[in-house]
């Protein structure tokens, strides 16, 4: 009789043990499944952070694909405004050089007045950025603005060409 | 009877578990989803956000004169040609009622009050030459037609080149050097490289 209940008893025991670690391996496994906004960076679109420089820039402007020409000369990109507010130091602007170019970059961003915001580094085609960073903070108003495009030999000495300035109207709120 | 109850509970307590797990991976889908059409239409708007690149023109990266020589008869012009163009190549969300994108260009060295184009020689920045700037094909250039810089420069943008509304817009020019400005020289003090900058700014306007 005693050993009836003993063995009883062990079979609950087990059976508890079992029921634990179903529970728990379980719960292990949603919370494993549900954790939120772990993404992993690899995938994640690089939005772009100040100053970086991306290999992947592209104008986000949709290409005339009716025209197969191959067409000559640079493709400078242009601007309507750009935003941000007093004291911040970087700008959402997107500085770069379109994919289909053969020469380099070197973009100044500038106020009409010379006052000099940001220069890049060479920019390769298909590289730029998503935003810049400021030299210096401006205080609220409306400024006419430059992108200044040195356009410069993929040489190793920059050896200079032509240039262009995209204008625009830079907003400080 | 016990222990079946146990097991039963066991069970029940399980499925409970799993069916959360998968309520759950299917709230995860669709809002995966809900990112992907957000990402569509971004790429499908048009109307860029402060920032964006609104449009795209096509310069001339260089202009190349190749290689000019001293005519021997200084009164008779002696041109030399060299084609060009700029273009509006792409343009988002521009309100053609409304807006255009004006197109400058100036010598990179050029200052309010002259009308100067010049390549300069790269060894010695005192000899240079000046060239003009036209906005039409050299077969159409005739006697009376002006070139750009047939006035001084009133604005320091540069001269006023060419308002693009369309995309596809294109203006083929002639830059025009006249070798004539060669004679006088003894061809020694002259030879060797010459290059010269042009800026072309582009803004958006009121139409």
């Amino acid at each position: 009789m005693s050993d009836k209940k003993n063995k009883n008893k062990k079979q609950k025991l087990i059976i508890v043990l079992l029921v634990l670690i179903l529970i728990i391996s379980t719960t292990a496994l949603a919370v494993l499944l549900l954790r939120p906004g772990e993404e992993q960076p690899e995938n994640k679109p690089a939005k772009g952070v100040v100053g970086t420089i991306k290999d992947d820039w592209d104008t986000d402007v949709s290409q005339d694909e009716a025209s197969g020409e191959q067409k000559k000369g640079t493709r400078i990109p242009g601007y309507s405004s750009a935003e941000m507010k007093e004291g911040d130091t970087s700008l959402k602007l997107r500085v770069g050089n379109p994919k289909e170019n053969t020469v380099g970059f070197i973009a100044t961003v500038r106020l009409d007045d010379g006052t000099e915001l940001y220069t890049s580094p060479l920019l390769k085609p298909g590289q730029g950025l998503e935003e810049i960073p400021l030299n210096k903070t401006l205080s609220k108003g409306k400024y006419d603005a430059v992108v200044y495009y040195q356009c410069v030999l993929l040489d190793g000495k920059n050896t200079p060409l032509n240039a262009a300035e995209s204008a625009f109207t830079l907003i400080v709120n | 009877m016990k222990t079946k109850k146990i097991i039963t509970l066991a069970l029940a307590a399980a499925m409970a578990c799993a069916s959360a797990v998968s309520v759950s991976a299917a709230q995860l889908t669709e809002t995966e989803n809900e990112g992907k059409t957000e990402v569509k239409a971004h790429i499908d708007g048009t109307t860029p956000e402060p920032g964006d690149v609104s449009y795209i023109i096509t310069i001339p990266d260089v202009v190349d004169f190749g290689n000019l020589t001293q005519p021997a008869d200084s009164s008779v012009n002696s041109y030399k040609d060299v084609s060009y163009s700029v273009s509006l190549d792409e343009v988002n969300g521009l309100d053609t009622d409304k807006n255009k994108i004006a197109v400058y260009v100036r010598d990179q060295t050029a200052k309010v009050g002259s009308d100067d184009f010049v390549i300069t020689n790269k060894a010695d920045s005192t000899k240079s030459f000046v060239y003009d700037v036209y906005d039409v094909t050299s077969e159409n250039i005739s006697e009376t037609t002006e070139s750009i810089n047939v006035n001084n420069m009133t604005k320091a943008i540069g001269y006023r080149f060419h308002d693009f509304t369309t995309q596809g817009d294109r203006v083929d020019g002639t830059l025009r050097l006249n070798q004539t400005q060669l004679c006088g020289y003894d061809i020694t003090d002259i030879i060797g490289d010459y290059s010269g900058y042009m800026v072309f700014r582009s803004r958006i306007e009121n139409a």
